[in-house]
């Protein structure tokens, strides 16, 4: 017990030293890099046709930002408002904040990614234990294992271009972007929710092969080791059904890792598939930081950025703690 | 030992021949072909798009590829060497100093090994708009030391105690001596297994920030040409070939990088060969 109690001290110090260390960074980086945000965005104002006295301007919000105080105030003044919640304003959609545009976009992610996480989570391992098994008796499962291979090497979003272009553009089955149809409202009604799942389908499909890949090589591998294993031995001595001795043997064995990894990949649900929700005009967090990206909104992307890592760390966090209770040769094991 | 492991020689081979091809390539181009409108636009693959068309601005997509995947590779190249040489670095600190140095580190190397980096390169390039290609490996690179850094601080961990290293040190070598005769040799093959798995992340990551309109604007990397061919809608105008191209060149270059990366796995570590 006090074993464990200090390793939850150790995780807890690493926690803590995460969100430090990752918000400083956040601070500090833009005081480093050459480049003014204010400047470009008066710049953008300029050429969109408003006109000025922008020096002025400039001036002003340099010290409605508190740009001309010490660099240290500036990043204590910071944290005080990063611990409030406060994010502050966007700047390429003035009065909202920065708060409530990551409100609007975060549901959309979460539900695209946790849903696709454990689907592909699910089929891969399902799908890796079978051939991890039998693999060398069968020709076609034998060539499952390149195909995942190519999954797995393949960047996401590559996926998804392919699919937008075959089941969107070529054969429009499904929408091209977006997340429910212009024409509905909001609401909890059986059309309204199958729009939506229509319009989830490329994206959560796109995501779920690709990372199938990976759940799919790694089950596979666990599976195969356990193969030689002295219980599965006897289990197969004894005349157990290959089945059971499958599925109740070496399954159940082998779901431990395969877990750990499920768990971290949850913990990257709201970073995960940026670029995925690009592609498919989603609007979901990636999609909220490549607009931002575009209209030069620098503390909307800070925003996302600091939501992101903040949840990384968190899900990291409960994962350590987690962890040794499921499993207790890590409790026992003094953890390094 | 090369020839010996299929995984390794089949990835290199891959990526050798999309080298080779390139290059030849890109010398065989003569300049005055790269610029925007020397072909008609939004022409097929065939006797007037040439071998892989032209795009909406009337370039040729066969050129742009060749120099798109040298560009890629070299941005991936300067970011993998940067970071795994940051990597080597940190990490041999932390193994070698131990102690509070050690324990420092070891966090550090744990929170960047914890966030992913695509978040700060998203950060800092976004301030940096219109940034050059080396400025974008260097960007790339300077954040991907964790992971280098901690498969180093192992290495040395483990390394340190072997008797070798500590016949070394009773026979009067100095610290540096050690590092760079007796420890340093021993790391070059961790060092290279780092360097594959650097570059595979550094040009993943340069194309994730290309795709986000991050990447270096006024080249042409395999994720800009991506980029472009979405902005101008190339597949809503079933310009297919334009964003194919550099599609399927990605798919090739991350297969034939994976491949290496498991060939050299197996190499290193003999046992996994057994089991597979």
């Amino acid at each position: 017990m006090a074993a464990y109690l200090k390793y939850l001290a150790e995780r807890f110090a690493l926690f803590i030293a995460t969100i430090v260390i990752s918000v400083t960074v956040v601070f500090i980086v833009p005081r480093l890099v050459p480049g003014d945000p204010l400047g470009a965005v008066f710049l953008s104002l300029a050429q969109m046709g408003g006109s000025m006295n922008a020096t002025e301007l400039v001036a002003e919000y340099t010290r409605r930002f508190g740009l001309d105080k010490s660099l240290w105030e500036q990043y204590i003044s910071f944290l005080a408002q990063l611990l409030q919640g406060n994010l502050g304003y966007s700047i390429a959609s003035f009065p909202s904040e920065v708060a409530d545009l990551l409100r609007n976009s975060l549901p959309w992610t979460i539900g695209l990614l946790t849903v696709t996480t454990l689907l592909s989570w699910v089929i891969g391992s399902l799908a890796g234990a079978v051939v991890g098994w039998r693999g060398s008796g069968s020709r076609f499962l034998q060539a499952l294992v390149p195909l995942a291979l190519i999954l797995y090497a393949t960047p996401y979003y590559i996926l998804a271009l392919l699919l937008i272009f075959l089941f969107a553009f070529h054969w429009p089955i499904f929408p091209l972007s977006g997340n429910y149809s212009v024409t509905m409202t909001p609401a909890l009604t059986l059309p309204f929710i199958a729009d939506v799942l229509h319009h989830a389908f490329l994206p959560a499909l796109s995501i779920v092969l690709v990372s199938l890949g990976w759940w799919f090589l790694s089950m596979r591998s666990l599976i195969g080791a356990l193969k030689g294993e002295d219980y599965i031995l006897l289990a197969e001595a004894k005349g157990l059904p290959e089945r059971r001795i499958l599925w109740r043997y070496a399954f159940r064995n082998a779901l431990l890792p395969q877990a750990t990894g499920l768990a971290l990949s949850l913990g990257h649900v709201v970073g995960g598939a940026l670029i995925t929700e690009v592609i498919f005009g989603y609007p979901g967090l990636g999609w909220l930081i490549y607009n931002s990206i575009k209209g030069l909104d620098y503390p909307v992307i800070q925003g996302s950025v600091l939501l992101i890592i903040l949840s990384v760390a968190v899900a990291n966090f409960i994962i350590d703690i987690a962890y040794p209770l499921i499993d207790p040769r890590i409790r026992q094991a003094a953890p390094d | 030992m090369i020839t010996h492991n299929k995984k390794l020689l089949i990835g290199l081979s891959i990526l050798l021949l999309m080298v080779i091809v390139s290059i030849i390539g890109v010398l065989l181009t003569p300049p005055e072909l790269r610029r925007t409108g020397s072909f008609l636009p939004r022409l097929p693959p065939g006797e007037e798009g040439g071998l892989l068309g032209t795009d909406a601005l009337g370039r040729s997509v066969a050129i742009q590829i060749v120099e798109a995947i040298l560009k890629s590779l070299l941005v991936g190249l300067i970011a993998a060497a940067l970071g795994t040489f940051l990597g080597a670095l940190i990490g041999f600190s932390a193994g070698y100093f131990g102690k509070l140095i050690d324990a420092v580190l070891r966090v550090f190397i744990d929170v960047f090994l914890a966030v992913p980096s695509l978040l700060f390169l998203i950060l800092i390039a976004s301030l940096m708009r219109g940034v050059a290609l080396p400025a974008v490996a260097l960007i790339i690179g300077a954040f991907a030391w964790a992971s280098p850094a901690r498969q180093v601080r192992g290495q040395v961990l483990s390394l340190k105690e072997r008797a070798f290293v500590q016949l070394s040190r009773l026979s009067g070598m100095s610290g540096l001596e050690i590092i760079f005769r007796e420890l340093m040799p021993n790391m070059f093959q961790w060092l290279g297994a780092n360097f594959v798995n650097a570059f595979i992340a550094a040009i993943l990551a340069e194309a994730g920030l290309s795709l986000l309109g991050l990447g270096p604007q006024n080249d042409i990397t395999l994720g800009m040409m991506i980029y472009w061919a979405l902005g101008y809608g190339a597949i809503l105008q079933n310009l297919w070939w334009w964003w194919m191209a550099p599609v399927f060149a990605l798919i090739a270059l991350f297969l034939s990088l994976y491949l290496i990366h498991l060939g050299l796995d197996e190499v290193m570590n003999p046992r996994l060969v057994v089991r597979a």
